[in-house]
């Protein structure tokens, strides 16, 4: 997953202060009722109807088809996984945990290798026994060309399942997968994964029963594990309702609280509508939340200012990183001494400014994101300050040969509020013009960009980039962009400086190996650290996401593997 | 009268073929591979290929288009991975994205885009021929400057600002009215239309804007043509003279202008749809053209097509009844 699917910034100013302007009447008179309600007693309790107003409708909710961080947010709510993400606030949230498995798994010596038992008493919504066969025919699913768009990573990391084309085409299965008895199941791997507990939260290893197997219908009615069934999901997605699933137990699940009866899913609206509805709170919107609607910067300045409104944000961080990249194939980026240059001259306050202000961005001078999971090693190998070093820059530059300046040019997506967007593009040129570097600009539309920077054959010298990770780990974040291997030639390429250095390379395959997760944690920062010292990028920032909640939502756990309000913990009572 | 209706049959058959090659046409030049997308940005080469390949992405274009023109006529079968998935004709293809036959979608998404458009087009003729002919007929009093100023606020206000502000008045501040979700006139008239007020006012208060000033404009300019001063000065009375002569010549443009906003409104009114939860093509439509899911766009683009033929079609009659003159062929 390289780019956030919402942009929160793409909002008119004065839709903006119109569309909160009914937070104000919300906290007057008519809001009582509700403020009795929660008054007296917050712990939460059972029942209800939990109302999630969303822009982006939750499409191919299907198990084989969904692309998530650790199993999802609404997916999570009827997909078990053999793991799954720990339910908790903050970096706690990014600890892996088990799910329908006993533990997180058992490796063998090298980490080729790992095995599952499956808890006792797991049952589909039916009330049959969920099997570690159901487990497998799930995963091979997920490589149906009928049932496109899940992670790519099991086709990498199994043995023998690169051209796997799906049970429907190939119903002998993958021998990759072993079920030695119905509640065993065995993975065989290529070479060394020690984050394959992490890889395991994701929806393709949730059981799908052959029986009731679908295709591509599958996700109208989807047989769930988890605490809530479907009870309609229309348009493909855009109005999904669920309701408790009699069959699941908390005696199985110790993650997900599931709070209410009901849970409502409503999609395809406006995000300003979603922040005024959440604001103002009429009626059964005080009971709402929002999985993809964040705050921008003039609906939180308007928020921050009024104390009820501004109690009722959540704040997530979800590990991600903008970045300048570079294509050192193209002059003068092979040169590192003009790389340097423009690490010195870039100033993260402006580029904090255009990504929305400091309460929805911090400065980056490291690759890895500032959590603790992925290895966060604090380092500044080009220390500018907060607002850059043009003078420093120069020098740089003389010293590559270029005493009076040169010109370059900055591929941008010309998305306008997106972390690739105009307002970054503009930020960058202004302070490189400072230190002597005259910046053209060259606006993509954002499949045009998108097609041109990820390919080794058309890819630019510099241009803005993103970056977050399928789970929270140094592995999927800095593999895909550093790992010579992981260079594609005729295919989206994310390895932009297409690095290929077999230390680097080497030291990949090492920390792979490392089955203990904080261990390997600290080699991925130094990793980090390392690269970062060849002016490869320069990180911009980490986005930060605000977003509001209903007026009667308790129990809010915000975790930073999803950086969103979990909606498996919310209570509406 | 059979003749121009087969006339106009065929005309609308040819219109509607040449839109879809033209589509299926700059589908292939535009960026983007609707395989890539489909499968993800992380997806191998070869398993780009299995969807291309799975998509007939990999036949020629025109293999592509003749499949599906022979849709159309005969139907297809398509492999859900399990079982197959019938597609009757007139079958319009598989969306690429998702599977779910195009037809299915239009089905699911027509009913509110129709709701929206056809209730907003009530009322903003009414309301816009209505100030139009009020502000004609009391040229220079306060009336007609007030209406003037009226029909200029509502060109220049964009519909998301008309849109938030009703949803502010109404749903959160005096809540006299649900924040909308859409309900099928089939399953309750009642909330249907209670839930589509603040839509139809929203949308039928810029469109009302253009054509009060296009009905002033063509009123008064009729009003001072050669034949309704003989009939003035014939001693016919004013109201009887509006009614009876200059309101048929006024109104031809009026008519023509509603064939094609109406055809418009049927491709889906974007922001009126997403401000007020309204599932309809609109949405769809932009979302597919994003993804590149070409089956969905040529589905939904052919409905815009068929509401603007057949509006046209239906312009022409009420064009003939308005004015005599004009003979149906």
């Amino acid at each position: 997953m390289h780019r956030l699917s919402v942009t929160p910034r793409n909002l008119g100013v004065i839709a903006v202060g119109l569309a909160l302007a009914g937070g104000a009447v919300a906290c007057g008179p008519k809001s009582a009722d509700s403020a009795a309600k929660s008054g007296t007693d917050a712990a939460p309790h059972k029942g209800g109807t939990l109302y999630v107003l969303n822009n982006q409708p939750q499409t191919n909710f299907d198990p084989a088809r969904l692309y998530t961080s650790g199993g999802g947010n609404i997916p999570s709510l009827v997909y078990r996984t053999l793991t799954t993400r720990n339910r908790a606030n903050g970096a706690a949230g990014n600890k892996v945990v088990p799910d329908l498995a006993t533990d997180t798994g058992t490796p063998s010596k090298d980490a080729t290798v790992w095995t599952y038992h499956l808890k006792d008493g797991l049952k589909y919504q039916d009330g049959t026994p969920v099997t570690a066969a159901d487990i497998k025919y799930g995963i091979e699913r997920s490589f149906a060309p009928e049932l496109s768009g899940g992670a790519p990573y099991l086709r990498d990391w199994l043995v023998g399942a690169q051209d796997y084309q799906g049970p429907y085409k190939d119903p002998k299965g993958l021998p990759a997968i072993q079920t030695p008895d119905a509640k065993t199941i065995v993975f065989h791997l290529n070479k060394p994964e020690g984050d394959f507990p992490l890889l395991a939260t994701q929806t393709s290893f949730s059981p799908v029963p052959k029986a009731k197997d679908t295709g591509t219908k599958y996700a109208d009615h989807p047989v769930s594990t988890g605490p809530y069934e479907v009870v309609s999901n229309q348009n493909n997605g855009e109005h999904i309702v669920l309701k408790r699933n009699p069959e699941w137990s908390r005696a199985t699940d110790d993650q997900r609280q599931a709070y209410p009866d009901t849970i409502d899913v409503q999609s395809g609206l406006d995000q300003a509508v979603i922040n005024q509805r959440l604001s103002a709170g009429v009626g059964k919107d005080a009971d709402a939340v929002t999985t993809d609607t964040n705050l921008g910067p003039a609906e939180l300045a308007k928020v921050t200012g009024d104390k009820a409104l501004a109690s009722r944000v959540g704040t997530g961080h979800f590990g991600y990183t903008d970045y300048l990249a570079f294509n050192p194939k193209v002059k003068p980026f092979d040169n590192i001494k003009v790389r340097e240059a423009i690490a010195y001259a870039v100033d993260r306050s402006t580029v904090v400014d255009a990504d929305g202000g400091s309460a929805l961005a911090e400065p980056a001078t490291t690759f890895l994101p500032p959590q603790a999971a992925f290895g966060y090693t604090p380092y500044d190998p080009f220390p500018a300050g907060a607002s850059g070093d043009p003078a420093k820059a120069k020098e740089l530059l003389k010293e590559a040969g270029y005493p009076h300046g040169l010109t370059v040019t900055l591929t941008h997506d010309t998305n306008k509020g997106g972390e690739e967007g105009p307002e970054v593009a503009t930020a960058i040129q202004d302070a490189l013009k400072k230190a002597g570097i005259t910046v053209k600009l060259d606006g993509l539309e954002h499949n045009a960009y998108d097609d041109k920077v990820y390919s080794v054959k058309t890819e630019p010298g510099l241009f803005l980039a993103g970056w977050g990770a399928d789970w929270p780990s140094g592995g999927p974040f800095l593999g895909p962009i550093f790992d010579g291997r992981q260079i594609v030639k005729d295919g989206y390429n994310f390895n932009s400086a297409q690095l290929n250095d077999p230390s680097v390379n080497n030291e990949i395959d090492a920390i792979n190996k490392i089955t203990d997760l904080s261990a390997a944690a600290k080699r991925w920062g130094a990793l980090d650290k390392k690269i970062g010292a060849q002016a490869l990028t320069v990180p911009l920032v980490h986005p930060v996401y605000k977003r509001l909640y209903g007026k009667d939502i308790r129990n809010v756990v915000i975790s930073d593997w999803t950086g969103v309000l979990d909606v498996s913990q919310v209570a509406v009572k | 009268m059979i003749r121009f209706a087969g006339r106009r049959l065929l005309q609308a058959a040819v219109v509607l073929l040449v839109l879809a090659a033209v589509l299926y046409a700059t589908f292939y030049l535009a960026p983007g591979n609707a395989a890539q997308l489909a499968c993800g940005p992380r997806c191998s080469v070869a398993q780009v290929h299995q969807i291309r390949v799975q998509m007939r992405l990999d036949d020629p274009v025109y293999a592509q288009f003749w499949h599906f023109v022979q849709g159309i006529f005969t139907g297809h079968d398509y492999s859900t991975g399990t079982g197959t998935l019938h597609c009757p004709a007139p079958c319009l293809g598989q969306s690429y994205r998702t599977g779910d036959l195009v037809t299915h979608i239009i089905a699911e998404k027509l009913p509110a885009t129709a709701s929206l458009a056809l209730g907003a087009m009530v009322l903003w003729l009414v309301l816009g021929i209505g100030t139009g002919l009020l502000s004609a007929l009391r040229r220079g009093s306060i009336v007609e400057r007030l209406l003037t100023g009226f029909t200029l606020i509502g060109i220049a206000t964009p519909v998301f600002i008309t849109g938030i502000l009703l949803l502010l008045v109404f749903c959160a501040w005096l809540r006299w009215l649900p924040y909308p979700t859409y309900v099928p006139l089939t399953s309750d008239p009642q909330q249907w239309a209670w839930n589509l007020l603040l839509p139809w006012v929203a949308l039928a208060l810029v469109e009302a804007a253009k054509y009060a000033r296009l009905t002033r404009s063509s009123m008064l300019e009729t009003l001072a043509e050669d034949h309704i001063r003989t009939f003035r000065a014939y001693g016919v009375g004013e109201g009887a003279l509006v009614r009876r002569h200059a309101l048929r010549g006024a109104l031809s443009p009026v008519i023509a202008l509603s064939a094609l906003d109406l055809g418009t409104m049927f491709g889906g009114a974007l922001l009126t749809e997403t401000l007020f939860g309204v599932p309809g093509l609109g949405q769809q439509l932009v979302q597919s053209v994003q993804l590149k899911d070409l089956p969905v766009v040529v589905g939904i683009v052919l409905v815009m097509g068929l509401a603007v033929v057949v509006a046209n079609a239906v312009a022409d009659v009420l064009y003939a009844l308005a004015d005599r003159r004009v003979v149906l062929r």
